[in-house]
């Protein structure tokens, strides 16, 4: 099973500086979380649906599809729960408040493209390496990008741990809630050990590589921000200056809405 | 400066929160240049040692020393790990662990990156690594997507790139296929040509150890003796003792009392054709005979695969067409290179995964409609790490978790597992916690766990990975007496010794299609097609084909042998 989200492939996303990318990301959450009205996040939507696009990344999208669907379906529902507005429609939905949700909903479903997006373009290296060059600590950006490599070898061990106990006659598909949740801990505890004793060896293995020997590293990646990574910044300022006067002109909020 | 590459003297180590000293007093030197192996059986102190070469104990691994580990006349207590990491690489036997980057290339560069290594000269040692070991065409793939044996093969690679001038290696080969194993071990020799780099290869498979130096043999701790290869392997009795697989071909000479022991298939023939002996022909048409007798007493079809095709939702083409019967009563081996897709195929004999095309029954039932639920309780499965299953507190627990899912009453459960329990030989281990068994204790758990259930058929998935040779060889009798009393087991391996000592039948597994089935004598007669699909006899029936007849034991070749 293969669960590393980077896509070997050569695109233009896929050229753009590890630095790039990540300021493309960080930028575009800034521009979100400045609206709460969905026509003014649907541009900064778009955006980041081109970068998908142009990245060829859907299929990591499509990948979590299910995971995406419960997100929106949830998502739409709770946040009209949480702020109302003047005018009513039915049940506890306001026109507000079903404005707010969708926008939230967006936000969601938006930060989690663009996220993908970084990591479907960047290779785990990269994103290390673009991190550190943006000055954080290389210990920190390691810890991060060893984190995210360890969700594919979580959940392959999963995977074989589910099988194992399946073949022994567990059957996590019946029950009422609370039996199934009982029904996990043959599935956990495996899980956990196993990955333990897999970290072990793994922290082994880093220090006989001469982990943090020397307070300076080389990188064997070559980096260099190039005539198209600045152009793409520039975009992205030019973007952010725009949204962000836009906010302080009052421009993107929802009048009537009252969020609790 | 000193010519020892390693200098070990009276170290002693104690983990902490342990009572026991896991060593006891250890002294050893090996020279520069040399390629030392270290043999023994499992506990009894290998990987301490190996850790403590290049300083993970004391630094990393805590507990209590004594004595002094000197590597090129560094102590390993005054110098941190990361440190010693320039001059002493080290390669794991869990090579998913070792490996942290997401291409070929940027493996062999984490090395050189950690000691600031020029971007150039980072490039000249990849490219050269990478043509040592034979991996060149695989540069830009993720690690992950490589099998078994390339993974290795670039843990080495990605260590050699650091220039060390001592190189440990933790059983390197446990998990692979034959071959790969000899891929393994074609670095290692090609390396021992070197003579600016120092080997300390740790290793259980006795064939693999001819090209080295001198062998180590440790127990409980202690370094019991060291000697030149050659001396250490003909002492097939003190080997038997000391918990290693002795040779084929030396125990055979051993056994007929002949004074001169050869070691390899050649110097067998060799020696063979010396000593006046003959192989009675009446006697090899009876062994063939009562094997043929034998198969014509078989069971009922109990497992049936029809053009049994699967692909992984990923696209992935694991079986391609398969068709095999196995009979009530037959003792199977699935053996095949590693990726092959032994496995998938393993887990289609009890409904843990159903095909995408063509059809398996079990007992005349079709898998894909009765489910893993129904099929398990004909169909037991014990899969290869243990640890990935076992969760109960109790070893009683443990073993009655299949039982309780199905509902069966308490007093049998009792009954069960006590049955379970005396099957595997932990009778009276039911109130320990598993946890704290050895890897083979904890395996004869889950053998026990999935006995319980009483199923017809037994799968066991590399039942003999990561035991030592006494612990394989007391597995394979419980399995075989499992058998005796009426299961019929199927086990996939990479053990071919196992294969030619347990097996009545065996299925070769190539790239996701039956290549060769038949009865384990005839489909080791055909050598040329094995090394095909990545395996190889061990070396005794090597040695028996080169005489013209297949033997898969001493003891049967023995008994066949006529004096002059």
């Amino acid at each position: 099973m293969n669960i590393d989200f980077f896509i070997d492939i050569d695109t233009v996303v896929h050229r753009l500086d590890g630095r790039t990318k990540i300021l493309l990301f960080l930028f575009s959450f800034v521009a979100l979380v400045l609206f709460e009205d969905p026509l003014y996040i649907l541009p900064i939507g778009l955006l980041i649906l081109t970068q998908n696009f142009l990245a060829r990344a859907w299929v990591n999208i499509w990948r979590i599809r299910i995971l995406l669907t419960i997100l929106t379906i949830s998502s739409v529902i709770m946040w009209n729960v949480f702020a109302s507005g003047e005018t009513h429609l039915f049940w506890f939905v306001d026109l507000e408040s079903l404005l707010y949700s969708l926008a939230r909903t967006m936000l969601i479903l938006l930060m989690i493209i663009s996220g993908m997006n970084l990591l479907s373009t960047t290779r785990n290296e990269e994103l290390v390496l673009g991190m550190i060059k943006l000055g954080l600590p290389y210990r920190v950006g390691f810890a991060i990008s060893t984190s995210l490599r360890m969700v594919p070898t979580i959940s392959s061990s999963i995977y074989t741990i589910s099988q194992a106990q399946r073949s022994r006659g567990l059957d996590l598909e019946s029950g009422n809630i609370l039996e199934r949740i009982k029904k996990y801990i043959p599935l956990l505890i495996p899980v956990f050990i196993s990955t333990i004793r897999g970290t072990n060896v793994f922290g082994m293995a880093l220090e006989s590589k001469g982990f943090g020997a020397r307070e300076e590293r080389t990188f064997y990646l070559a980096m260099e921000m190039e005539r198209r990574d600045w152009l793409v910044f520039a975009f992205c300022i030019l973007v952010m200056a725009t949204a962000i006067y836009l906010n302080s002109l009052g421009y993107g909020d929802i009048a009537g809405l009252t969020k609790f | 400066m000193t010519d020892q590459a390693i200098e070990i003297k009276d170290f002693k180590f104690r983990y902490r929160g342990t009572k026991e000293l896991a060593l006891d007093g250890i002294s050893l030197n090996v020279s520069k240049g040399e390629f030392l192996v270290l043999m023994g059986a499992s506990e009894a102190g290998k990987s301490t040692l190996c850790a403590s070469m290049n300083g993970l104990i004391p630094h990393y691994q805590r507990g209590k020393i004594k004595g002094n580990v000197s590597i090129l006349g560094m102590d390993t207590r005054e110098n941190k790990v990361a440190d010693m990491s320039e001059y002493i690489g080290m390669v794991f036997q869990d090579f998913e662990a070792q490996l942290f980057s997401t291409n070929v290339e940027l493996e062999i560069a984490f090395g050189p990156e950690n000691f600031a290594v020029e971007r150039e000269e980072i490039g000249r040692r990849i490219e050269k690594n990478l043509a040592y070991v034979g991996l060149e065409e695989f540069r830009n793939r993720p690690p992950s997507t490589l099998s078994g044996g390339q993974k290795q093969k670039l843990a080495i690679a990605s260590v050699l790139a650091m220039q060390p001038q001592v190189l440990v290696m933790d059983e390197p080969t446990t998990d692979l296929d034959p071959i790969s194993k000899q891929g393994v071990f074609d670095i290692v020799n090609q390396l021992r040509q070197r003579d600016d780099i120092t080997l300390l290869v740790v290793e259980h498979e006795t064939e693999e150890t001819l090209n080295a130096d001198r062998i180590a043999l440790i127990r409980d701790g202690k370094i019991v003796r060291v000697g030149p290869v050659r001396d250490i392997l003909r002492d097939v009795d003190f080997l038997e003792e000391m918990g290693i697989m002795p040779l084929g071909i030396p125990r055979l000479f051993n056994q007929m009392n002949y004074p001169v022991l050869p070691l390899t298939p050649k110097e067998g023939v060799e020696e063979f054709s010396k000593t006046g002996w003959k192989i009675s022909g009446e006697k090899y048409a009876q062994l063939l005979a009562n094997e043929a007798g034998a198969d014509e007493k078989k069971g009922n079809l109990l497992i049936q695969c029809k053009d049994l095709e699967h692909t992984y939702p990923n696209g992935v083409k694991a079986l391609k067409g398969i068709d095999l019967d196995i009979y009530q009563g037959e003792i199977v081996a699935i053996v095949g290179q590693n990726g092959s897709g032994k496995t998938t195929l393993a887990k289609h004999l009890n409904a843990l995964l159903t095909p995408t095309e063509g059809e398996v029954f079990v007992n005349g039932l079709h898998t894909g409609e009765q489910g893993v639920y129904e099929i398990g309780k004909k169909v037991g499965y014990v899969f290869q790490n243990p640890d990935h299953q076992i969760f109960s507190e109790l070893v009683y627990d443990e073993i009655a978790f299949g039982l309780r899912l199905r509902d069966v009453p308490e007093e049998e459960i009792d009954q069960r597992v006590k049955e379970a329990l005396e099957a595997v030989g932990l009778t009276g281990f039911e109130q320990e916690d598993p946890f704290s068994l050895t890897k083979s204790g904890r395996q004869r758990v889950a053998v026990a766990s999935v006995l319980a259930v009483k199923p017809d058929v037994l799968i066991l998935d590399e039942p003999t990975t990561g035991l030592d040779y006494i612990e394989q060889r007391s597995m394979m009798e419980m399995v075989k007496e499992l058998n005796r009393q009426g299961s019929t087991i199927i086990f996939v391996t990479h053990h071919m010794w196992v294969v030619a000592e347990y097996a009545k039948k065996v299925f070769v597994i190539k790239d996701g299609k039956l290549l060769l089935s038949g009865s384990t004598r005839e489909v080791f007669s055909k050598e040329d097609e094995l090394i095909e699909s990545f395996l190889r006899p061990p070396h005794f029936v090597q040695f028996s084909n080169l005489l013209g007849k297949t033997f898969l034991t001493p003891d049967e070749m023995i008994s066949a042998i006529e004096k002059d």
